[in-house]
């Protein structure tokens, strides 16, 4: 605590994939600790002991934290937090922690993805989503990789060996997935097909862009990650797109930095549930 | 208010709602969020207990219409004839709803070949199926042309099974074209007056068809106080919507607002209880304004819903979520509208019929949703898409654009399923996010601050 403020700050995404959970240090404005879990039937469980382990690993205790704010698919599962906010809002303000300059936010996360326009000041203007379809989503790859007997790291260095990338027209997972079968009937190469993937998924996330951001765009998320996706979606969106700083875990920096920013319980919240509120004495 | 939700008053009658939760099997009920005044209450009770009205009206020797794909012109007219009610069998879409689906509806409706593909409302030709919704109607009317691709699908499977049905039709709503002679329509949309006399002369078939029915005439004088009775209703309506729309704090919540106005195109079969219960919630929003109670806070986000909802939590849903109502366009805008009573009054109907926006240019919708969202101060726009609709299928992303380019407010389009559950959690997100950007928009805003999940 410094000058009576709290000093340490927490954010969680509750992804459906994997859970990120950071400690903020908002006297030195940089991140303390950061880890990952993979997501599990135990979320509440899976998410406390991610957090109780960052607070091991960084010599802090619990009173040491201010609040913590939950964001992502499942962040109404994450008991221990004070507060949830969307992970729309909490991208955006990862991404301009780091990127104050950032017009837009691409996010592709394992079951969704986002195209987030901000203002001038780092704030949502707009946003589109698409979660009604896997087939803009991480979840897409993992079905291609699946089929092609491939790990999922592998995908990046196969779509940059292809020399003719592959037509995935379907607009369903499914669907692009008998697709894929027929293209492995007809003996296209592998690498073709993944490169076919990566644009198929470019063009679907830049569908839900509407107006072009006048500005740059960072790309967040696990798919970031994916060697090839960020080129795929500067093809298809016919502008630059920067993966932003450690993209998967943008979504709980965000929202560590919103709990600094005082995102404070809401009156439907209920009283004190919080990892925090309990046990910040 | 909220957390008197669920306690219904013994001295109102409170058991109104476990009759429907318990013995009519209305499980869904039991997780719907109540507004707990005895008025609400009521309008509960109006809306469940149709069938049951339909059925003694049928026991009383009354005739009853089912005015399919209409939404405001043939039951002001069914209501001016003696001994004559008019009911909407389309509203069968909402009992998979309240029934969880475990109604048979949607099944028996496939088991016809209309499946998932079509509108929701094919739980209607369930219902014509299991003849247990409501009872045979004596005429069926249905609107037909520039209406709806599959609910017209839906009704000739309905005409197939052996009940007759009076088609008739409606053109598209065109733009006048330089010379034409044109009219202004209620709402202030401008027509070519050969189509008004187009469903003016459909609605002569319609009003003789009806006429029979009765065995009585169906004249100028009954049709003009038929139309002073619904105007009365709809002054009402708009009178409710102001109030809810403009008060500081919401007088009601989302879902009891969207009932109301849905009692409107066909007074849920009985237009003079109609007209009391919307009377009541009026009276009751009022008092709660002069009050200063409501649901809500007063920075809750306010927002302008496009499009009717499949499942009843959606609107639940977006009080939970932070924001509330300023505006709607349930589709039936033109029901809203006074219908003319200096014209003839079947030119006055056909005027009315013909400011439908689901007959006319999506545009022209998007442009009036636009300016009423100006005028009511909205924050932001959610479009709320009936799946497998042919008559919406693109127009949400017309609306999107046009409110955008012209407002500049955020816009979200979610889809909103007969049984919600599996999209719930996507829903909740998309709504809660726009009431976070709402918020983060705001001149005065600092960081969003945001509700915990209930």
């Amino acid at each position: 605590v410094t000058g009576g403020k709290p000093r340490f700050w927490a954010g969680v995404d509750a992804g459906s994939r994997v859970i990120k959970a950071v400690i903020f240090d908002s006297a030195a404005g940089r991140v303390r600790a950061a880890g990952a879990l993979d997501q599990g039937v135990d979320q509440a469980g899976l998410a406390r002991g991610l957090l109780l382990s960052l607070l091991a690993e960084t010599g802090l205790g619990r009173r040491d934290l201010g609040a913590v704010v939950a964001t992502g698919y499942g962040r109404a599962a994450v008991v221990d937090a004070d507060t949830t906010i969307t992970e729309i809002t909490c991208h955006a303000r990862g991404v301009t922690h780091a990127h104050a300059n950032a017009a837009a936010v691409i996010d592709i996360g394992g079951q969704d993805s986002k195209f987030v326009h901000l203002d001038g000041r780092g704030r949502v203007r707009d946003f589109s989503m698409n979660d009604r379809c896997a087939a803009g989503t991480g979840r897409f790859l993992e079905i291609v990789a699946g089929r092609l007997g491939t790990p999922l790291s592998a995908l990046g260095a196969m779509a940059a060996a292809a020399d003719r990338p592959a037509a995935i027209s379907s607009m369903c997972a499914v669907f692009a997935e008998t697709e894929i079968v027929g293209l492995l009937a007809a003996q296209e190469r592998p690498e073709n097909i993944v490169a076919g993937v990566l644009d198929a998924i470019a063009s679907r996330v830049a569908a839900m862009a509407g107006r072009k951001p006048a500005g740059t765009v960072y790309f967040t998320g696990g798919v970031a990650l994916v060697d090839g996706m960020a080129q795929a979606l500067e093809r298809a969106l016919g502008q630059p797109v920067t993966v932003a700083c450690d993209p998967r875990m943008t979504g709980a920096v965000g929202a560590a930095l919103l709990a600094a920013e005082g995102a404070r319980k809401s009156p439907a919240a209920g009283g004190g549930s919080g990892l925090a509120a309990r046990h910040g004495g | 208010l909220r957390t008197q939700a669920f306690e219904e008053r013994a001295a109102t009658g409170g058991d109104l709602l476990r009759r429907h939760a318990e013995a009519g099997g209305d499980r869904r009920l039991a997780a719907l969020r109540f507004d707990p005044s005895d008025a609400a209450l009521r309008l509960w009770d109006f809306l469940l207990t149709e069938e049951d009205r339909l059925r003694e009206a049928r026991r009383r020797g009354w005739k009853l219409v089912g005015a399919m794909k209409d939404l405001g012109t043939v039951p002001v007219m069914a209501f001016a004839l003696p001994r004559t009610a008019a009911f909407y069998p389309d509203g069968a879409w909402w009992t998979p709803c309240l029934m969880e689906g475990r109604d048979r509806l949607f099944a028996a409706a496939e088991s016809l070949g209309v499946d998932a593909s079509f509108c929701p409302v094919r739980a209607m030709l369930g219902a014509f199926v299991t003849r247990d919704r409501f009872p045979l109607p004596d005429l069926l009317v249905c609107s037909v042309g520039a209406v709806c691709d599959d609910f017209s699908a839906i009704a000739q499977r309905v005409a197939a099974m052996g009940h007759p049905i009076l088609w008739w039709e409606m053109p598209f709503r065109r733009a006048p074209e330089r010379g034409e002679t044109a009219v202004t329509l209620p709402g202030g949309a401008r027509a070519p007056a050969g189509l008004v006399d187009i469903v003016r002369m459909e609605l002569a078939r319609v009003r003789d068809a009806l006429a029979d029915l009765a065995g009585a005439r169906l004249d100028g004088a009954r049709l003009a106080r038929a139309i002073r009775c619904a105007n009365a209703i709809r002054r009402q309506v708009r009178a409710l919507r102001a109030c809810v729309f403009r008060a500081p704090l919401a007088p009601l919540p989302a879902l009891e607002l969207q009932i109301a106005e849905m009692l409107l195109p066909h007074f849920c079969s009985d237009r003079d209880a109609a007209a009391r219960v919307i009377a009541d919630l009026l009276r009751e929003a009022r008092r709660r304004v002069r009050a200063g109670q409501g649901f809500g806070a007063a920075g809750d986000a306010r927002l302008f819903w496009v499009n009717p909802v499949a499942d009843l939590r959606a609107m639940a849903l977006l009080d939970a979520c932070g924001g509330r109502l300023c505006g709607t366009d349930f589709l039936f805008t033109h029901a809203l509208d006074p219908i003319p009573e200096t014209l003839p009054p079947l030119e006055a109907l056909a005027r009315s019929a013909l400011a439908d926006p689901m007959v006319g240019p999506a545009d022209q919708r998007a442009r009036r949703i636009a300016r009423e969202m100006r005028r009511l101060g909205a924050e932001a726009l959610v479009i709320s898409r009936i799946p497998g609709a042919s008559h919406c299928a693109h127009e949400g992303s017309r609306i999107a654009e046009i409110v955008h380019r012209g407002l500049d407010v955020p816009v979200v389009e979610i889809e909103v399923p007969s049984v919600l559950d599996p999209v719930a959690p996507a829903l909740r997100t998309r709504l809660e996010a726009l009431v976070e950007t709402v918020r983060a928009r705001r001149p005065s805003a600092a960081r969003p601050r945001s509700r915990r999940t209930p």
